[in-house]
């Protein structure tokens, strides 16, 4: 089954915002405790699930699990997300100690994938994993300044530098499918810099290899202004684009394929920090409104919702979104 | 005699050697190190910025275009240093508590420099209090501030908060920029402005001075 056809098939817009952190609070408990403990984490989202009924709930999203897993230094704050800290490979040479580790051996890779597990087993709606993406690995891997100037002046140590790290995205993905994820996304923020060229060639043609490797539903999420990468990031083959709320959706979607899904774009903050129900209520209602005529569309949010979102905030997300009818069911019907 | 325009050449197209080489023969030949800078320097990365809003450039090829400018401008700066130039105005600058993302400002800072401003860079994760230290320091005219994850955001307001408590907000002008940053939200937390990207910073910041 494709996201398209999960789409077409239903007769109402899908409402799936990407809320993995508010799911601590209703557990009483920090971020970094779930991104260490797959029970904590699992119940975390079963919370969300019980509380908001989403259409389909992904994990934590966490940039720093596959970085860690390669022994890079990470910042695990309490109650923010966790980041890498420095950024060890500036020559080939460097990447070889690397290449001895098999990541599914990581403790925080395994505990992500044993979350996958609980979720496939208790959730009945469809489960979604994130890994990052090839050429924001390489990015934690060099730098990000450090990756960006390399793409003009060592394009061939970037190509390698991806190609590593698209070796450690597939073989986490799949086990993560494995685990019983139904959708991956794939999270490539740092490609958001790029020209639509350099994309297709330092992100692009790796994301392409690793949704061809992947028997599950695929979305790329890129936060930032990716206006300049629509077609780009379509041609990788992936299933969904779930963008960020700086996206203009309903001026980018003619150039959004028919059976590729746009996911998103409520903004995280703005919106669902700052603004009351009636707010949100608000922001969604103009989005549907706007994206009306275009049935490939998943309402989200432009990324993963801070810790401190009202959870009335959410509820009226949901609600919004759920209520909202489709004037084409509508003429169908 | 050298060309100037090639120097100006140099830097657009991200070439550091050749940018060194020609500011080298430049100052051989007895040019004005200050006709260098504010005629060839400062207009070619202005150029840099507007082909950057434009989208005819991306953020590599703007890293590689400041990495030539300062392989000239570290020729120009020990006779600088003996001249009387002015910078164009003084920014202190850093990305915000709890986030460690550096390119963002890092771009801020060199389109800042290349449009002669004088920039204190305070690094990432910096607290509140750091920036309130770099003011009375330093006494700049700007404080931008970066933030790339939206659950640093709140830290902007805080260090905004901590130059008031101080008495030094109505000192500076408070700019701030990053993914997730709007202007709305420079409104809302009460800083002076917002800037979408690196080269609208400069002329924010040019603004702000006025």
């Amino acid at each position: 089954m494709r996201l398209i056809d999960i789409v077409r098939q239903s007769p109402r817009r899908l409402v799936i915002p990407l809320m993995g952190y508010p799911g601590a609070r209703l557990t009483n408990s920090t971020i970094r405790q779930n991104e260490f403990n797959s029970d904590l984490h699992y119940r975390s989202i079963y919370k969300l699930v019980e509380r908001f009924d989403p259409d389909a709930v992904f994990f934590i999203m966490d940039l720093s699990v596959e970085a860690g897993a390669l022994g890079l230094q990470v910042r695990y704050p309490l109650s923010e997300s966790a980041t890498v800290e420095h950024h060890p490979v500036k020559t080939l040479a460097d990447l070889e100690q690397y290449e001895v580790l098999d990541p599914l051996f990581d403790a925080r890779i395994r505990s992500y994938i044993e979350t996958m597990k609980l979720m496939a087993k208790n959730l009945n709606i469809p489960k979604g994993g994130y890994v990052i993406g090839p050429f924001t690995l390489a990015g934690l891997l060099m730098g990000a300044v450090e990756i960006a100037t390399a793409t003009i002046t060592e394009p061939d140590l970037v190509l390698s530098v991806v190609n590593f790290a698209e070796n450690i995205i597939i073989r986490y993905a799949k086990e993560l499918i494995r685990a019983g994820a139904d959708i991956i996304a794939i999270l490539e923020p740092t490609a958001t810099f790029l020209s639509p060229k350099a994309f297709a060639r330092f992100s692009g043609a790796s994301v392409s290899r690793i949704v061809r490797f992947l028997d599950a539903m695929t979305i790329l999420h890129i936060c930032g202004n990716t206006t300049h990468l629509i077609e780009a990031m379509c041609e990788t083959g992936v299933q969904g684009l779930s963008l960020d709320s700086v996206v203009d959706f309903p001026a980018v979607a003619s150039r959004v394929r028919s059976d590729v899904v746009l996911i998103g774009n409520i903004a995280p903050v703005q919106v669902m920090v700052n603004e009351t129900p009636d707010g949100v209520k608000r922001a969604v209602n103009n989005l549907l409104e706007a994206m009306e005529p275009y049935p490939n569309f998943i309402l989200s949010t432009g990324c993963d919702l801070p810790l401190e979102t009202p959870l009335e905030n959410i509820q009226a997300f949901m609600e919004a979104g759920k209520a909202w009818r489709l004037r084409r069911a509508d003429s169908a019907a | 005699m050298v060309n100037l325009q090639e120097l100006q050449d140099a830097v657009i197209s991200g070439n550091a050697s050749k940018a060194k080489e020609l500011t080298e023969q430049a100052l051989k030949e007895n040019v004005d190190p200050v006709v260098i800078v504010k005629e060839w320097l400062i207009p070619g990365m202005g150029i840099v910025g507007d082909k950057f809003k434009r989208n005819e450039i991306y953020v590599p090829e703007m890293l590689i275009a400041a990495r030539a400018m300062y392989a000239a401008l570290d020729v120009l700066r020990p006779i600088l240093a003996q001249t009387d130039m002015e910078p164009v105005g003084k920014v202190v600058i850093g990305t915000v508590k709890g986030d460690l993302h550096d390119i963002g400002k890092n771009l801020v800072k060199m389109m800042l420099e290349g449009a002669g401003f004088e920039v204190i860079d305070l690094g990432i994760d910096v607290a509140p209090q750091k920036f309130v230290d770099a003011v009375k320091e330093n006494k700049p005219n700007h404080v931008a501030m970066s933030a790339l994850l939206t659950t640093t955001m709140p830290a902007m307001k805080e260090t905004i908060e901590a130059l008031k408590a101080a008495g030094l907000r109505d000192k500076v002008k408070v700019m701030i920029g990053g993914a997730p940053v709007t202007d709305k939200y420079a409104n809302e937390i009460g800083a002076d402005g917002y800037a979408p990207d690196a080269s609208s910073a400069v002329d924010l910041a040019k603004r702000l001075l006025q």
